[in-house]
Formats: structure tokens, sequence, C-alpha cells
């Protein structure tokens, strides 16, 4: 799988990112690339930088240093246009975030129609698509607050998926879920990740990682402590901080 | 238990020994050497006001002087016995104790006086004028006559005053200042304002080719309306006094006045009561004084909508500007405007804003009162819808910002399509509360003499000197039109709530 992935080219080049909070250092410098089609899972214990590191991607945090190449352009640079970039990059919230005010429907349809990318019957058949594809066709005309954890996970990749991104980041994506519903949510991602998405994915589920991971990231003490397959990572952990790590959430 | 019991039995006393305290510390006025100590009610700014004041406030005898917006609420106050005695000029005086059968004027004369009609310091050319058209009317005998048409009981109403036919009116309006609870010389009747100055700034305008525009107002007010050039002229029983004289400039006088003293009469007790009904034809139905009502309650309504729209859109406009700055800190220097202005208006009474608007601001401009209204009502209702929805604002979470953000839309859009329709949602019932206070602060136009609803209650108090009926009309109408408000938005929320369930 790895091999597979360092074939495809780069989409994203990090260099040297630094993010602060005053003095307080979260991340330091941090130095990665990911290929199309990679599926990259980021563990760490918490307060690790490892949700700051994905949302700095797509500038919801901005660093304080260093660059991130996205298909070649340099986002950091403040002359680009970080709402175009944005919309080639999917973001699935933990708490989800979909919007209470609008159905389903109009969840998935509301970016690309007011970006004028879709017109609104085009923007009507996409999400008619997408939400077979996530399998809740029937929901088309509700609202969220119909819905259970799960249910609103899958229409938020769903309204993500509409934007036709070119990578999706995953932001601890079942953490926020009863355990029933965390197999439901992660089986779509799964089924996401063969159809070559490109994905970043922070999570607390070991076994996805082991299982649909190309490459398995692991932040401690702001950095990028280890890295490399699944294989390598969860079979023999050189990083003694890692060992402790595994020990603890693989109980 | 038992200090409860006496508590609670002193509670109760409370109001009615203080009520008692009060009928007894009503002082008989008898003649002018009674006045010391007694409470006198004016009319404020009136030469009764001086008088008073300069006669007996601060005695020895710890007379007190209380101060009335119109002379009709001094005289209720009278008949209630919140006042001893009534200190007012003497043609409205005997106006008064015509339609009130319990009241007497006292034999001796307070103070002699005359009437002029007040000009801008700035305006000599119109002062010369006008004394000269007031000599010319007194020579022809026609200001003879229009005073006469008021006062006399075998000629009133015999003499009125017609303009004479084909007058020219190409130089102008002519505004004219006035106090129009001053019978007979200007007051309400059938919805116009008419009386003794009135006809003859009529005769005036005739003699200057000039439209006549009558702007009512308060009596205090009708200086600094002359003054600031919102009026060209004041007449409204005007006495020359040195006092006003350091301000405005005056005519040659027209007539001569006195002010008086009215009290009750203690041996009227054959005063006719109405009952319930005959006293609402009195206050409705007779003249068509409802009318006061109807035009009134339009004004307020148009009042409110339109400066409820304008503060939304304000508010709106500050709200955005503030959570704006505050999210990603632009707008700096729009922010800091924003902060001042609500610091301004939160700061300060919506009573002071319309008056600053209406005499300073617009001072020198001829703008129609309802605009006025509206610009202050609306400047103001902005300052608590921004605050309002900017806690909305606030309040909506920050994932939902982040989510829009994710998608690609920029700043304004997801403002616009996310935050802005759920923050709306979240402050509509306190945006509807807003409405309901701005549509009862309305009831303050009368200050700058616009009729809104209460002013049209107050017009028909004035004019039958009737408290209960006009004032209760006027409540009942505010009350319903804020339930019908309160249950069209509990509807409008409930059908809010129905999609997110």
């Amino acid at each position: 799988m790895s091999d597979k992935a360092a074939q495809g080219k780069v989409l994203l080049e990090i260099r040297n990112m630094t993010k602060a909070y005053g003095d307080h250092i979260v991340l330091e410098n941090i130095n990665i690339d990911v290929h199309q089609g990679e599926v990259i899972a980021i563990i760490g214990p918490s307060g690790c930088g490892k949700s700051t590191f994905l949302r700095s991607i797509n500038l919801l945090e901005v660093p304080t240093a260093g660059t991130i190449s996205f298909e070649g352009t340099n986002i950091t640079d403040k002359s680009v246009n970080i709402n175009k970039v944005r919309q080639k990059i999917g973001m699935v919230f933990q708490q989800f975030n979909l919007f209470p005010n609008m159905t389903i429907q109009e969840n998935i349809m509301l970016a690309p129609v007011k970006l004028g990318l879709m017109s609104k019957s085009e923007a009507e058949k996409e999400a008619k698509t997408l939400l077979e594809r996530v399998g809740l066709s029937e929901k088309a005309n509700v609202y969220p607050a119909m819905l259970s954890g799960g249910q609103k996970q899958r229409i938020a990749i769903a309204r993500s998926l509409a934007m036709k991104p070119d990578i999706m980041l995953f932001d601890e994506p079942t953490s926020a879920l009863d355990p029933e519903m965390v197999g439901e949510v992660l089986n779509l991602m799964k089924r996401l990740a063969s159809s070559g998405m490109t994905m970043l994915v922070v999570t607390h589920e070991m076994g996805f990682a082991k299982e649909v991971a190309s490459r398995v990231l692991f932040f401690d003490e702001k950095i990028i402590k280890e890295e490399g397959t699944p294989a390598e990572v969860f079979g023999n952990p050189k990083a003694q901080r890692l060992r402790d790590f595994l020990q603890k959430v693989l109980v | 238990m038992k200090s409860y019991m006496t508590r609670f039995t002193f509670l109760l006393l409370l109001p009615i020994v203080s009520l008692l305290i009060a009928i007894k510390a009503f002082a008989a006025v008898e003649t002018i050497d009674d006045l010391p100590g007694t409470k006198i009610g004016v009319q404020m700014g009136t030469t009764g006001d001086t008088y008073a004041k300069d006669e007996y406030e601060g005695d020895e005898a710890g007379t007190r002087i209380e101060r009335f917006n119109k002379g009709n609420d001094a005289i209720q106050a009278l008949k209630q016995k919140k006042v001893d005695c009534v200190i007012i000029d003497e043609q409205p005086a005997k106006a008064f104790v015509e339609k009130n059968g319990e009241l007497k004027i006292l034999e001796e004369e307070f103070a002699e006086e005359e009437y002029a009609i007040c000009i801008s310091k700035d305006n000599t050319e119109l002062k010369e004028k006008i004394n000269e058209i007031l000599s010319s009317l007194k020579e022809e005998g026609i200001l003879d006559q229009i005073i006469r048409n008021y006062i006399g009981d075998d000629t009133k109403g015999k003499f009125p005053y017609e303009s004479p036919e084909g007058v020219q009116r190409t130089n102008g309006t002519l505004v004219m200042a006035t106090n129009a609870y001053f019978r007979p010389y200007e007051y309400f009747e059938n919805n116009e304002i008419t009386g003794i100055d009135v006809d003859i700034v009529r005769a005036i305008c005739d003699r200057l080719g000039m439209e006549l525009k009558i702007d009512n107002m308060e009596f205090d007010s009708i200086i600094t309306a002359v003054q600031s050039g919102k009026a060209d002229l004041g007449a409204a029983g005007m006495t020359v006094t040195e006092e006003r004289l350091k301000n405005i400039d005056f005519t040659d006088t027209y007539t001569l006045a006195k002010q008086v003293i009215i009290v009750l009469d203690d041996t009227a007790k054959n005063v006719k009561k109405l009952s319930l009904s005959e006293k609402f034809h009195q206050n409705f139905i007779q003249n068509n004084r409802w009318r006061y009502l109807t035009d009134g309650l339009a004004n307020t309504i148009i009042i409110t909508i339109f400066a409820a729209l304008l503060g939304i859109i304000l508010g709106f406009l500050v709200a955005i500007i503030r959570s704006s700055h505050e999210k990603n800190g632009s707008f700096a220097f729009l922010d800091m405007l924003c902060r001042l202005y609500l610091t301004v208006i939160r700061g300060t009474p919506v009573m002071i804003q319309l008056l600053i608007i209406f005499y300073i601001i617009f001072g020198s401009v001829d703008i129609n009162k309802i605009l006025v209204a509206v610009i202050a009502f609306g400047l103001n209702s902005g300052a608590y819808v921004a605050e309002i929805v900017r806690g909305g604002i606030l309040s909506i979470d920050q994932g939902q910002f982040e989510a829009g953000r994710s998608l690609g839309l920029n700043f304004a859009q997801t403002m616009q399509f996310i935050i802005i329709p759920q923050a709306f949602k979240s402050v509509l019932p306190a945006l509807a509360n807003e409405a309901i206070v701005l549509l009862k602060e309305t009831s303050i136009c009368g200050y700058i003499g616009l009729t809104d609803l209460t002013r049209g209650g107050d017009i028909i108090r004035s004019d039958t000197y009737e408290a209960f009926m006009p004032l209760i009309a006027v409540a009942v109408i505010y009350l319903i039109i804020v339930v019908v408000l309160t249950k069209c938005v509990g509807k409008l929320e409930r059908r809010l709530k129905v999609n997110e369930r």
C-alpha cells in the first residue's frame, strides 16, 4: 500500500511548519509530503497538536511559520485566495457541524450552488447521488436534528464530497459518536479510501488506522515523533512514548 | 407571627393613611394672601410660572410650585386636589371654569400683562412687516373683531374671521409655533387648531401673501423653535417679559391679559355628573373626537413600523461589523464608530435624542416630523437591535462558522447564508420585544408636537377635561397592539421551530 501511495504525485507539501499561540508552541518544524491516494492516520495523545496540524492544512489555523503547498500552490502566501483552495479540501468535524436550519439536501447543496459551481438542478442531482452513496436517500428532506449521530456524520461527509474535493481531512470523526454508530461511519470512510480519495484522519480508532491507513503519523511533543506503515508503527514501535501510548489505547 | 401581622396591617393602612394626610393637607385659598404655604399649579414656562416662582417659591411658608406641561393638566390636578390653586391667564381660566362647574376664579387679579408675537432676533424684517400689519388691523377694527369673536358673551361667534377673497399666496409658507391648549387663544376643535392667535396670524398671512402652517408643541418649546428657525414666529398668548426678551424679539402687543387664580368652588355641589355612556359620547363621539385617536394611531403605527425597519437594518449592520471585528479583526475603524454610536445612544434617554434630532440636527430645516420621529426612534432602536443580534451571532457555535469556511465560502457568504439566518432565529423573541418597547416609546412623540396616539388622547383630555376615558382608551389600544404583536411573534417562532424537529 505504501508503495502505491509513494508512486502518486505529491498533493500536499508541508515544510518547516510551526504553530504557536503567543509563547506556547504547539507544533514545531513539521515536514511532510502527502501523495495522491494516500490514507494517513494521525494518532497521538490528546493535546499533542494533531488536530491543530489538520486544521492548519486548510488554514482554519494559520501557521506561525513555514509553508504549506497544495497542488503546487503555497497557500500560506497572503495573495492566494484561500476560499478557492478550501473548495478542494474537504473537512469533516468531530461535532459534524451540519447547518441545523437547513434540510439534509440543502446542507449538501449550499456550497456548490452559492459558490456558482453547480446549478440548482445539478446540485440536486449530485445531492441525490451522494445521499445514495452514504445510504441516506430517504433523509433528503429532513432536518439534522432528526438524525442520529452516525447519520449526521455520514451527511457531513456527503456535504464535503459535494464540492468534489481532492483531499479530505477528518478531525476525530467518530469521537462524538455512541459506540454502536462508529461502525457505519468508519465503513463509509473505508469505502471512500478504496475509491482512491486522499485522506488525512485524526483518529483514536487504532483498528481503522491499522486496516485502512497507508501511513501512520504519531504526533507527540510538538513533532511527528514516529511515522511509517501501520505494520511498522503498530508492529514495531521504536519510540518509548509511542510504545507507552499504544499500550494505553490497545488494551 | 404577630409582628408579621402588624407589619402587614401597617402596609395595608399606609396608602389609606397617606391619602387622608393628602386630603387634610389640601389648603383652601380664598384670597391672594392665602397663597403662601400652598401648592400652586402652573403651566411650565408661562408668566404664571414666573410670578409664582418669583413671589413664592422657596419662601418661609414652604410654598410649592407644581409645573405642568399644559394648563389643562394643572386644572385636572386642581380638580383632584393635587394642587390648591392654579395661576393662569384670564381668558383660558374663564374657559376652564366655564367647562368645569366646580371651579371659580378669585376676584383679585394677580398680575396684568400684554401678549405679543415672538420672532427671532435675526428676523427684524418680518417683525417690522408684522408690526405694520398689526397696527392696520387695529385701525380697521379687525383685531377687535377677532378677539370679540372668542371673548364676550354677547359677541362670541359673531365675527368669524374670513380671509379676503383672491389672496395670492405666492410668498411661501409662514410657520407659526403654538401650544394649542390655551382656549380661547389656541385650541383644538374638530381636529383643527383655532383661536384668537390663529385668526390673527391668519390675517397677517393674508396680508403677507403667505400660506400658514401651524406647528403645535409644548409651550416652553416655542421660543426654542422660533430661535432655531423651526418656526417663523410664535403666537401662543405669550407675554412680553424681560427674561424672554433676552432670547427673542416681540412684535407690538396685540392684547391685554391678566393672570388670575383658579380655585375649587366648594359651593358648587350641583355639578352634573355624567353617566359612563354620556362620558363616552362626550369623549369620543361628540365633535368626532375619536378621530384624534385614529389619526394618532395611524402616526404611531407608521412611526413604529419604519423605525423598526430602520432599527433592524442599522442593528444588523452594526452587529455584523462588530462581530466581524471580534472574529477576525477587520473593520477596526468602523468598529470604533459603532461602539461610539452604541455608547451614545444607549447612554442617553430616547426623549433627549428625539429633541436633539428635532431641534438641533434638523434645527433649521423644514422637515416632516414623522420622518424625524422615524429617524430618532430608528437610530435608538438600532443600538439595542445591534446588541441583541451581536449576542445572537456570538451564540452560534464556532463550528458552524468553520464548516462554512471549510467548504470554501468566504467570510461574508458564511455570515449571510449560515450564521445570520440562525442568529436571526435565535434572537427573534428579543427583537419582537424590542419592537414592542419601540411601539410604546413612540408615545413621547408629542414632545415634538407630533400627534401620535398618546397625544391624540391628550388632545381629547384637554378638550373634555376628562382623564378617565381618553387615557383608558389609549392604554387599551396600545395593549391590543402589543397583545396581537406578541401572538404573531409566538406563531412565527413556533413555525420556525417546527423545521428543526
